[in-house]
This record gives structure tokens, C-alpha cells and sequence, in this order.
């Protein structure tokens, strides 16, 4: 210090960069003020050395941000966008073909095409979510020629002009009718036949594989059949036959893998009256066997049972003197599963996102049997049963009679056999309830009553056909939702860590439901309901992947806290240095110029 | 209950290496073609206790047969173990929670319930699978997690490879397929009771298990609920194995004392009377029906036998005149508040100390009318010892200071079990065989070339001590250590001790688990005596045979005792250090960082003229202060600077500015970042 302070008292005036100009001035200038001039140039070296510093900060700044920078897989934002936005203005149109046969009649094939399909758009319903793109072609079979309409129809020439005629339809056995139709429009086409014939009885009739019938009566034929025709084809074939309203529509009770659990429950509400048993293995075997064969399209079903005790139900019934029985209304009906003693556990067995479908037998004690379920009108249910959508059902079981062994309370007795597949037709039932169809066997139109064919294995051709559309439809809107709250989620989490996987799964999920599109419009109704689950599974993976889940990302404040001790009081520094050097420049400069220009001046 | 066949048992006899293992298979016989049924049987055995406390064992067992649906279809059976078994092929299985610890000196040690109901506290968990060597790991994992969902505990920590060990031979189920961890820190409370009673039939709805009162159960001093599986052998092809389930609740309970007003000194000897309603607040109002059987047991171990035996025969020969010899049991010197069923006496052919006697009670033939409620009234004092195992195992941590320890087994003869030694003792060289399993954490780092072993207080050569040993050293941060040992006692030993060195093992921050401060614990050594059989043979009956408890009993499983979990203090770390450690080394760097620039751009010529000029022109307050307080120190007379004060408003104002500045700042964050 000593050493700078001599080097000022003898250099000052080589010093470039000393401040004002030392008072040892010539005095030959008289107007020179030492506080607003200066007559050398003020120097630049410490100016360019606070701003290189400044310079070198920020750059680093660019490093640093980059080190702490989080890894984050690229998303395919704007193909999941696409997806929804696709999904949202229907474009997932699945073809359907229509195919009307009049027999016996001889009227303009045209104008009866013409006519039903102004029925059919009278009757669509714009469904927001799913449309279908349906095809008619119309065959009017006079007994000695056919006359098509559209002529070069691919699909009416499945069908032989002549091979059925209205004697066939005479007999009153509705499923040898059915049968007798398969050969006739060829067994394995997709499209949806019905055939109109002139006879005595009244009646209209869906079979089970794709067909219907209506057999109308002499008079204004023509304009019923068709009537008949456009409510059948798109009431009961394309909507399934539901009502609107009944259950939401895109409501499965599907699990995210394509699972469904049917777990079935035999309580018995108090073994200390009653002990019952059943034998399940035999049910499995005879009657749920063919059901979950029937729905293997559309989800892969297991099936398990057991047996609980000690569960009675959470809320109470009155004694009804006339009935001479127990009666539980529908308005309590909410308290009836009682979810602390009926421990019906979740299966081990089932993975993860398996749906569990409960499906319980209610043996009542002896204080409260027979036990009846009251309808809202006052009458008593048939089923005594009922179901809670996306959960189960439940069937109240009321022992022969309520009569109770006072001599061995402990034995324990068996369902009848009958009783049992009583039971089971009205799970069957519950089941078809649960998704959404119609329990009983009759479909009631605007154009009057059809009377739909039960099959054996609980579900029908083109029912299932409804639940595969409905599936992909249902799977691919999910599909698109997750895929959009995640990209969502990540958009707004700017520092959430995503891992290579989850863009991974995100790009098959997306791949999956473009097949599943592409599928559906083709008509492949099963291959599509496979890869739409798919999609959907692969979505519900990404979102639900553990990293995902974990809140242990990188946050901004633990960067700050980390890096402010330092770079705090450091930017501090250099960021005020460079700002008074500037100013000093600029305070120098300015005197050095007014200097400049008093000498200019003078000179 | 109508079942058209009678299981009946076959003993198998497996030899491995070098220990014998019975195992009870059922065999069933399809008499008409018939299939088994899935039984359930509740029994409860009581026992008092020689420290005035009372001993309640409940023994649940459901049974399915192989069948072809089981894990699908079942009516007693639960259904979650059943689909538990099957998806991962689990062929034995036994998980306890536990609170509290085993009293062996004063509660006994060598019957069967000591030996496989006394368990080490916490949670242990060990698993025999029946699928391909390189599977089991993963078997294992995903057993721990479905086990941890079932019982609400945190089974799943059993998941790292850390906490659990593949036991070669020690292990009493030893077999190559086996897994073994424990969680000693595991707190056991009701929600782990709630679905362990979740499993049985009736729960604690009807039955016997009506008496498990959480509160009187959780009062006690013992408390360890298990559950034990076995896949029995499937009976034929396509058919999935059977499955026996056996679910214990051993408790420890000291009954509240009726007779609180008396206050002799000779009160401490007398036991207390009670009932079961003194001790569990409940009565068995009936059985669960769905029970096969359902009876209630009261022990009276060896020990109190042979001491009331010795009492019944002083009584005699003081009033010789007065009994006729009726049989001793129908006269004892407490009383029963119900007449029990039946008697069984133990067969004694090994023991001279006398037979255990159990009284059997039908709780059938209650109803909830007339509740069963047993109550024991004591005549007499009376004072006991239990059976001891042949040896007393304890453990304990040796060595200060965070760095490096020892641990010391020490196992000491018990007096009690000398007799018994003495009728094998005959022939000159007589061995006790000692089997020693101890798993060891990671961080715990062991060196076992340091093992030193002392027998009655002398040190021996380990190859004369330890017949076999196998070692597998553990891995940092991927698997614990495992010591198996079987060590050759002399018969006539008084104490042996074993030790072995280790040094404190350091773990990453993130390693240390919440309150670190409190310690980390070794788990439990099992101390196994293969020679000796903890089995109570009764009267060949069929009564014995149809009643699991009493068939457990009768099993020849090796005497087993656990040590104590120990606690050892590892050096924990300030775990706010780190950031402690940025902010002084940021702070330093910026220290030296802005110095540094302040020097490069400094003009000391300027400067020195600046504050000349300035001293000239003013001082502010605060320098007048500081000169007046210095003078003051000084002893000086203080004397006004020479020139008057200037307005100090420029330094305030940059003061201010500068406030202002770091204030904005402050609430621009603040701001920003809401």
C-alpha cells in the first residue's frame, strides 16, 4: 500500500485512470474546475475488467443451469392432442351393414331403401362420443325373383333369391326360426339381417345371432315393416336395446387390464341359526362356464367364491303382518351392504388394476326371515335382489320355510340345487344389468313390442358385438383423458424428473389406440377391443408409474438453497462493481468532454 | 359333523444332514368317493405361570384338502391365504408379530410352547417356496409386499435384500429353499389383530376367540399372535395342494389379584386365584359352529405337578387318619369352577421330575344361558420352577464407543435340566449339541477370525468347541451376514461363552433410518438344542389325535429359544451438515471472491483524497460517539473534532437506499413465488 501511495504522490499525472486531475494543475487555464473537467481521457481498464467479470458470470450461469438441469423424456405432446381432438370430433366411426329382406311382397326396392333410411335418421340419436357409419341394402324377394337396391350392394349377395319363404315362418318356434336363418344369409357375416314377412300372427322377433324377424298382418304392410325395420336396426342392434339414461353408457365394469374378478359371497347373516352351504364348483362349471367363454372378447373374467359368517346386514327391516315377512325398502337399501362385517376381500389372485365384481347371496338370520325387498311402488321385488352399479350385486336368499332345526343348529345344509340356478339366472341378469343391458327378454319400442332371444351363455351375438363397440369406444375416450392429464400434469411440473419408460409407454399406448381406430373403422370389432384395452392399460401405466407418484423430484427452492450462499453475495459484488464503474465511466467521461469542449472553445 | 372319513397321520421320518425332522403329513383315504371338507378347530390352553402370572395359548386351525379349486372356491377356508399359497408356491410358511419378550428363566423353556410360540419381538418372517432356486428371491419379495397389505404392517421393509438371509442348516425347517428375515422395531398392535382374526370363520364374533379383548390382551406382558402354513402334498394329478393353517395367540397375563385386601408378607407365595373373566373381562358364551371341535385345556406343567404331589403326600402323613387314598387328581389343592372332561396325564418316561397333567373342557356343552367360565382357586401355597431349556442363552453387546464392539453369546447351564442331562451322561463322552443361527446387518461389519470361545470361563480351541460352522460375510449394502454354528458342549459344562468382533460400519445419509439416534438393532440369534425334543406324549387316544393342539404337542420339535435383540449405537451424522457445509465453503469462496474484485479495481490514490477531503469536512454521529467512547477508555478528556458535523444525510440516505433495496428484493421472491 505504501508502495501505490508513493507511486500516486510521484506519478499522478501519467496515471490514466486516476480520477480528477491531482490539484498540482498549470494554472494557465483559468476557467479549468477540477470538479467538473478533467483533461485526460478517462481510462478504460478497470471498466473492461469489472464487465469481463460480469461478462464470464453470465456465461457461466448458462453451465450452471444446464448441470442442474433434470432429466425429462420427450413427450409426444402434440400427437396426444391430436388423439384427443380426433377422438372429440368423432372421428371413430365404426361400419355397420344393414340389411333388409322383404319377403312375399313386391314393392320398389328403392323406395323402400329410401324410406327406411329416413326412418333410421329420424331415430339416431346423436351420440356424442361414438357414431357409427351404417350401410342398407335392401332385397325384396317377390317369390319368383329378387330385386336388390343398391344393385351392386357387396353385401346383399350373401342372400339366394328363394331360399326362404313365408311358410317358414308359420310355425311358432322362434329359436328353430332363428336357426333356420343362419344358413341362409351365410354364418359368418357381419351384417345385421331382418327379414319381413306377410303372415297370420303378429309378432316381431331378435334372434340370436344377428337376425330378426317381423311377420305383420295384411294391410298397411309395407309402412309398419319399415317402421319396424329402422327401430329394430337401430334401437336394438346398434344401441343395444337400453334405454337412454338407465346406466351411463360408457360405463364398464371392465378393469384397466382387461380383468373382471366375479367374486361371489355366501353370507350367512347368523350361523348360530342356520348353516348354508352351496356347491359352487358345479355352478361354475355348468352355467358361468359358457357366460365367460361368450365374453372372452371383451374381458378375461375369473371367478372365485366363498363362504362368510357372522355378516349381518347394517340396517333394519319391519315385520309386515300382511305378508307375514320381513320387508326392506328401497330406500334403504344404501345400508344394506354393511362394509365393516362383510369382510369380502379383494383377490389376492387378480393383479392390480383387476375389476372386482361382488356378487353376494344373503342368507338372513332367523329374527328377520323371510326377508322381502320392497320396490319404491310398494311391491315386492321378484328377484328380491339388487345391484350397485360398478360394485356388484346382491340376491336375498330366504331359507325354505325359516324353519329352524332346534336340534342341531349346527349341521350345515345346502342350497337346493334349484334354488341355485334360480339364484343364478338373476345374477346372470345383474350381470347384464351391470353392463347396461336390459334383464328381461323383451324390447318395447315407439313401433311396438319385439321379443328378443335369450341365449344360453347370457349374452347374445350382437349384444356382445354392442359391448365390443361400446369397449373400444369406452377404452379409447379413457385412453385419451389419461394420456391428456398427463400430459397435462407434466406440462404444469416443469421439474418433475420423467423417466425414459413412461415416454416409452406413452408412445405404444399412443401406436395401440391408433390401431384400435384404425380397426374399428374397418369393422374388426374384436382386434379392436383388444388393442383399445391395450392403449388403455399402457396410459394408466405411464400415469401411474411410481416415479411419477414419488414427490422426491428436484425442486427449485432445494437449487436455491444449495446455490445462493455463493452465488448471492458474488453476483452481489461484481453486479454493483460494474454498475458504479459504469457510472464512474460515464461521470468522467462527461468532465473529459466538457473539458475538451472549453479548450476547443478557447483554442 | 357328518365327515364319512377319519384323517388319520402318517410320521414320516426325513433325515437331513444331520438332524432327524418329523413331519405330520395328512393322508386322507376316499372311503365312498367322498371328497374332505375344510375343517376348523379352536382350542385355548391355559397355563399358570410360577411368577403369579397366567400363561393363554389359542390355537386356531383351518384345514383345506388338495383339491382342484382351491384359491377359487372355499366355505370355511380363507380365501386369501388359499390364493396366498398358490400364487407364490409358498410350501411352508410362518409369520409372528410380537411385543414384549419371552421370560424363558421364569416362564420355561422347553415345553412345546416356549420352543415354537416364544418368538423374538417385532415381526419375523420365514418362507419355504417350492419354485426353481433363482425364483425364490422374487417369490420372496412379493410375499412380503401381499403380506404387508394383508396385516397392515410393514412387512414389505422384509423386501431388500438387506434384511433377509437364506439359512443353510440351522434353521430348524432348514432346507435350501428357505428365506428368513425379522423387523425387531415393528410395533404389533390391533390393526395387526384385526386381520389376523379376519381369517378365521366366525372371528371373534362367537367361539373362543370371543375372549380376545384388545385391551385386557394388550395389557399383558407377552403378546405374540403367529400364523403358520403348510401346503400338505397334493393327493393326485391336477389337484392343488391341501393346506393346513395354524394360527396362535400366545399371551402372558398377570390376573388382577382377588384378594387385594390381604396383606400378609406370605401373600407374594400364594398364587392368584382367577377366572376368565378376571383376566380376559369375557366369558366363552358357546362355540363357533363351524368349529369341529372347540375345547378349552388347562396345563399344569411338570414342575407344579411334582410340587403338589410333594405337598399332597406331607398333607397325608400329617392327617394320616383322614383320606382314604383316593385318586390324587380329583382332590388337588386348588379348585375348578367346573368339572373338567377329562384328565390327561403325561406319559413320563423320560423326565423324573414328574408329568404335566392337562384337563380338558368341552365348551360344546355351554351355552349362552350358562357360560363357560373357568375360574382357579388356589387352598394352598404353592411355589414352582418351570422346565428350563438345557442351557440359558443371552447376549450382549461388549466394547465402548462408536467405532468397533464385541458381541458375546453366553450361554449358561440351568440346574433344573441337569437330572435330565445326567440319564444321557452315562457313557464318558457326552456332548450337548448347541446349534447357534445369528444374522447380522451389513453395517455391523464382523470379524469372524475373532470368534473366541470359552468354556467355564477358559478359553478353548474353536475346532475342539465347534464341530461345523457357515459363514457367508455380508455385503455392503446388499446382503447381512449369516453365522450358523453347532457346537459340542461338554455335558457337565456350566457356562460357555462365544464372542466375536466387529467394527462400526458407516452408512450414506440417506441410509439412516428416521430417529437414527436411538440405535440400530441386531436381530435375535436362535439358540437350537437338536438332541433334546420339547414334546408332551399323552395317553395314545383318539380324543389326542383329533385335537391339533394336542398333536402339535406331541411333534418332537427340537428345544429353540431366542436371545435378546440387541441395540447398537452407530455414529449418526449432524444431518443438517451438508447444507451447513455449503453455506460456510460459498461463504468463504464469496468472501474471497468479492475482496479480490474489490482489490483489482481499487484507486488508492482517489480515495485517499476522497476521505482526506471528508475528514476535513465532517464526522458523523456515530464517529463522534465512538471518539467520545474511546477518549473515555482512554482516560482523556474528550475533545470535539474540529470541524462542526456535517449533515450525515448522504451515508443515511444510501443506508436507506440499500435497506430498501434488500426489501424489494425480498418481496419480489416472495411475490414470484407464491
Amino acid at each position: 500500500m505504501a508502495e501505490i501511495s508513493e507511486a500516486h504522490d510521484s506519478d499522478s499525472s501519467k496515471s490514466t485512470d486516476n480520477a480528477s486531475e491531482a490539484p498540482t494543475q498549470p494554472e494557465s487555464e483559468p476557467e479549468f474546475n477540477p470538479k467538473l473537467m478533467r483533461k485526460t481521457k478517462p481510462g478504460l481498464k478497470r471498466l473492461f475488467l469489472t464487465f469481463s467479470v460480469l461478462f464470464s458470470f453470465l456465461l457461466g450461469l448458462q453451465f450452471l443451469w444446464k448441470s442442474v438441469e433434470i432429466y425429462r423424456s420427450p413427450l409426444p405432446f402434440r400427437e396426444i392432442d391430436s388423439l384427443s381432438t380426433q377422438l372429440g370430433s368423432d372421428h371413430l366411426i365404426f361400419p355397420l351393414h344393414f340389411h333388409a329382406l322383404f319377403v312375399g311382397f313386391d314393392s320398389d326396392p328403392d323406395r323402400l331403401r329410401l324410406s327406411i333410411l329416413s326412418e333410421i335418421t329420424k331415430l339416431t340419436s346423436q351420440n356424442p362420443k361414438c357414431s357409427h357409419n351404417y350401410t342398407l341394402s335392401v332385397t325384396v324377394d317377390s317369390g319368383s325373383h329378387c330385386l336388390h337396391s343398391p344393385t351392386t350392394s357387396p353385401h346383399s349377395c350373401s342372400y339366394q333369391c328363394g331360399s326362404i319363404t313365408a311358410i317358414d315362418f308359420d310355425q311358432n318356434d322362434d329359436v328353430a326360426i332363428d336357426e333356420r336363418l343362419v344358413p341362409v344369409f351365410g354364418g359368418k357375416t357381419n351384417e345385421y339381417s331382418v327379414v319381413v314377412v306377410k303372415g297370420e300372427s303378429e309378432r316381431a322377433v331378435v334372434g340370436k345371432n344377428r337376425r330378426a324377424w317381423v311377420v305383420v298382418g295384411s294391410g298397411r304392410e309395407v309402412e309398419i315393416a319399415v317402421v319396424k325395420v329402422a327401430e329394430v336396426l337401430v334401437k336394438v342392434f346398434v344401441n343395444g336395446g337400453r334405454e337412454e339414461g338407465s346406466i351411463r353408457n360408457e360405463f364398464m365394469p371392465v378393469g384397466a387390464d382387461g380383468r373382471i374378478v366375479l367374486s361371489f359371497n355366501l353370507l350367512n347373516a347368523d350361523p348360530r341359526d342356520w348353516v348354508y352351504d352351496w356347491d359352487f364348483r358345479k355352478i361354475d362349471n355348468n352355467l358361468l362356464a359358457p357366460m365367460i367363454e361368450a365374453l372372452g372378447p371383451v374381458a378375461n373374467i375369473s371367478v372365485e367364491s366363498q363362504v362368510l359368517y357372522h355378516t349381518p346386514k347394517a340396517s333394519f327391516s319391519y315385520w309386515d303382518q300382511q305378508l307375514q315377512s320381513y320387508v326392506f325398502s328401497t330406500k334403504d337399501l344404501p345400508f344394506f351392504v354393511n362394509s365393516n362385517e362383510w369382510h369380502l376381500d379383494t383377490s389376492i389372485a387378480a393383479g392390480g388394476r383387476s375389476k372386482i365384481l361382488q356378487f353376494v347371496v344373503y342368507v338372513p338370520s332367523a329374527k328377520e326371515c323371510p326377508l322381502l325387498l320392497q320396490l319404491p311402488n310398494g311391491e315386492i321385488s321378484n328377484t328380491n335382489g339388487f345391484i350397485s352399479p360398478m360394485w356388484g350385486g346382491v340376491i336375498v336368499w330366504n331359507p325354505q320355510g325359516c324353519l329352524k332345526d332346534d336340534n342341531k343348529p349346527t349341521a350345515r345344509r345346502t342350497i337346493p340345487m334349484q334354488d341355485l340356478e334360480n339364484m343364478f339366472e338373476v345374477f346372470t341378469g345383474q350381470f347384464r344389468q351391470l353392463f347396461g343391458f336390459k334383464s328381461v327378454n323383451i324390447y318395447a319400442g315407439a313401433s311396438g313390442v319385439w321379443n328378443l332371444l335369450p341365449s344360453e351363455r347370457g349374452f347374445t351375438e350382437w349384444e356382445l358385438d354392442v359391448l365390443s363397440r361400446q369397449h373400444t369406444c369406452f377404452n379409447l375416450h379413457s385412453c385419451a383423458s389419461t394420456l391428456g392429464s398427463l400430459s397435462r400434469l407434466v406440462q404444469s411440473l416443469p421439474r418433475m424428473i420423467i423417466m425414459d419408460e413412461i415416454g416409452k409407454q406413452v408412445k405404444f399406448s399412443l401406436e395401440a389406440a391408433k390401431l384400435a381406430q384404425s380397426n374399428a373403422s374397418n369393422g374388426v370389432y374384436e382386434s379392436s377391443a383388444a388393442s383399445s384395452r391395450q392403449a388403455r392399460s399402457l396410459a394408466e401405466d405411464a400415469f401411474f408409474h411410481p416415479s411419477i407418484m414419488s414427490v422426491s423430484y428436484y425442486s427449485f427452492e432445494h437449487c436455491f438453497a444449495v446455490y445462493s450462499p455463493f452465488f448471492l453475495p458474488v453476483s452481489m459484488h461484481v453486479v454493483l462493481a460494474a454498475l458504479s464503474e459504469r457510472r464512474r465511466y460515464r461521470k468522467e467521461k462527461s468532465k473529459y468532454l466538457a473539458w475538451k469542449a472549453k479548450a476547443n472553445a478557447a483554442s | 359333523m357328518a365327515l364319512l372319513q377319519r384323517p388319520f397321520f402318517v410320521l414320516l421320518l426325513v433325515l437331513t444332514h444331520q438332524f432327524m425332522q418329523y413331519w405330520i403329513a395328512f393322508g386322507s383315504v376316499n372311503e365312498e368317493g367322498q371328497k374332505q371338507e375344510e375343517e376348523f378347530n379352536e382350542e385355548l390352553l391355559l397355563k399358570p405361570l410360577p411368577d403369579r402370572k397366567v400363561l393363554a395359548h389359542f390355537h386356531f386351525q383351518s384345514s383345506a384338502p388338495p383339491s382342484t379349486s382351491n384359491g377359487r372356491h372355499h366355505h370355511i377356508f380363507p380365501k386369501a391365504i388359499s390364493q396366498l399359497v398358490q400364487k407364490f408356491r409358498v410350501k411352508e410358511m410362518e409369520l409372528s408379530f410380537t411385543q414384549g419378550r419371552w421370560n424363558y428363566e421364569s416362564w420355561g423353556g422347553f415345553d412345546p410352547i416356549p420352543s415354537s410360540n416364544a418368538k423374538p419381538p417385532g415381526v419375523e418372517l420365514w418362507a419355504v417356496f417350492d419354485v426353481p432356486q433363482h425364483q425364490i428371491d422374487a417369490s420372496w419379495q412379493n410375499l412380503t409386499h401381499t403380506l404387508s397389505g394383508l396385516f397392515c404392517a410393514s412387512i414389505n421393509f422384509l423386501e431388500s435384500t438387506t434384511t433377509y438371509s437364506a439359512p443353510e442348516w440351522s434353521f430348524p425347517p432348514a432346507s435350501g429353499n428357505l428365506r428368513y428375515g425379522t423387523l425387531p422395531r415393528e410395533a404389533v398392535c390391533t390393526e395387526n389383530l384385526t386381520p389376523w382374526l379376519k381369517l378365521l370363520p366366525c372371528r371373534d364374533k362367537a367361539g373362543i376367540a370371543v375372549l380376545l379383548d384388545r385391551p385386557s390382551i394388550y395389557r399383558g406382558f407377552y403378546h405374540s399372535q403367529r400364523l403358520h402354513l403348510t401346503s400338505t402334498g397334493s393327493g393326485s394329478e391336477g389337484m392343488v395342494s391341501g393346506i393346513i393353517l395354524e394360527q396362535t395367540l400366545t399371551v402372558v397375563l398377570q390376573p388382577n389379584s382377588q384378594r387385594a385386601g390381604m396383606a400378609y408378607a406370605s401373600e407374594r407365595h400364594i398364587q392368584p386365584s382367577w377366572s376368565l373373566t378376571s383376566i380376559f373381562g369375557k366369558q366363552v358364551s358357546g362355540t363357533c359352529v363351524l368349529a369341529k371341535s372347540s375345547n378349552v385345556y388347562l396345563l399344569l406343567d411338570r414342575g407344579l405337578v411334582a410340587e403338589l404331589e410333594h405337598l399332597h403326600k406331607e398333607n397325608e402323613k400329617s392327617a394320616e387318619n383322614g383320606f382314604t387314598s383316593q385318586n390324587f387328581w380329583t382332590k388337588p389343592s386348588f379348585e375348578l369352577s367346573a368339572d373338567p372332561d377329562r384328565i390327561f396325564i403325561e406319559e413320563n418316561s423320560l423326565h423324573s421330575k414328574g408329568s404335566s397333567v392337562l384337563y380338558k373342557f368341552q365348551v360344546e356343552k355351554y351355552s349362552e344361558s350358562e357360560p363357560f367360565d373357568l375360574s382357579l382357586t388356589w387352598k394352598i401355597p404353592v411355589v414352582w420352577l418351570s422346565q428350563q431349556a438345557p442351557l440359558h442363552a443371552s447376549r450382549f453387546l461388549m466394547g465402548s464407543g462408536n467405532e468397533r464392539g464385541a458381541i458375546a453369546i453366553s450361554l449358561k447351564s440351568t440346574q433344573l435340566s441337569e437330572g435330565f442331562m445326567g440319564a444321557n451322561a452315562d457313557d464318558e463322552r457326552c456332548d450337548l449339541q448347541v446349534n447357534v443361527f445369528q444374522v447380522v446387518p451389513w453395517y455391523v461389519k464382523v470379524y469372524f477370525h475373532s470368534l473366541q470361545v470359552f468354556v467355564n470361563q477358559q478359553p478353548k480351541a474353536i475346532s475342539d468347541i465347534i464341530e461345523k460352522i457357515h459363514v457367508s460375510p455380508s455385503k455392503d449394502k446388499v446382503s447381512p451376514g449369516v453365522m450358523e454354528m453347532v457346537l459340542k458342549l461338554p455335558c457337565k459344562v456350566n457356562s460357555a461363552a462365544l464372542t466375536i468382533e466387529f467394527d462400526k460400519g458407516f452408512l450414506h445419509i440417506d441410509e439412516y433410518p428416521p430417529d437414527a439416534n436411538q440405535g440400530f438393532d441386531i436381530p435375535s440369534a436362535i439358540i437350537s438344542f437338536p438332541n433334546f425334543h420339547a414334546s408332551m406324549i399323552f395317553l395314545k387316544d383318539d380324543s389326542v389325535n383329533k385335537s391339533p393342539l394336542l398333536s402339535k404337542f406331541q411333534e418332537k420339535s427340537p428345544v429353540m429359544s431366542y436371545t435378546e435383540a440387541l441395540l447398537v449405537p452407530l455414529t449418526t451424522p449432524d444431518f443438517s451438515m451438508p447444507y451447513n457445509v455449503i453455506t460456510i465453503t460459498c461463504t468463504v469462496f464469496a468472501l474471497y471472491f468479492g475482496s479480490l474484485l474489490n482489490v483489482l479495481r481499487r484507486r488508492v490514490a482517489e480515495e485517499e483524497r476522497f476521505l482526506k477531503e471528508k475528514a476535513a469536512k465532517k464526522t458523523g454521529r456515530l464517529s463522534l460517539l465512538l471518539s467520545k467512547l474511546s477518549a473515555k477508555l482512554r482516560g482523556r478528556q474528550w475533545e470535539p473534532p474540529s470541524s462542526p458535523p456535517a449533515s450525515s444525510s448522504f451515508i443515511n440516505a444510501k443506508l436507506v437506499f440499500k435497506v430498501i433495496l434488500v426489501a424489494g428484493l425480498a418481496v419480489g421472491w416472495q411475490y414470484f413465488f407464491s
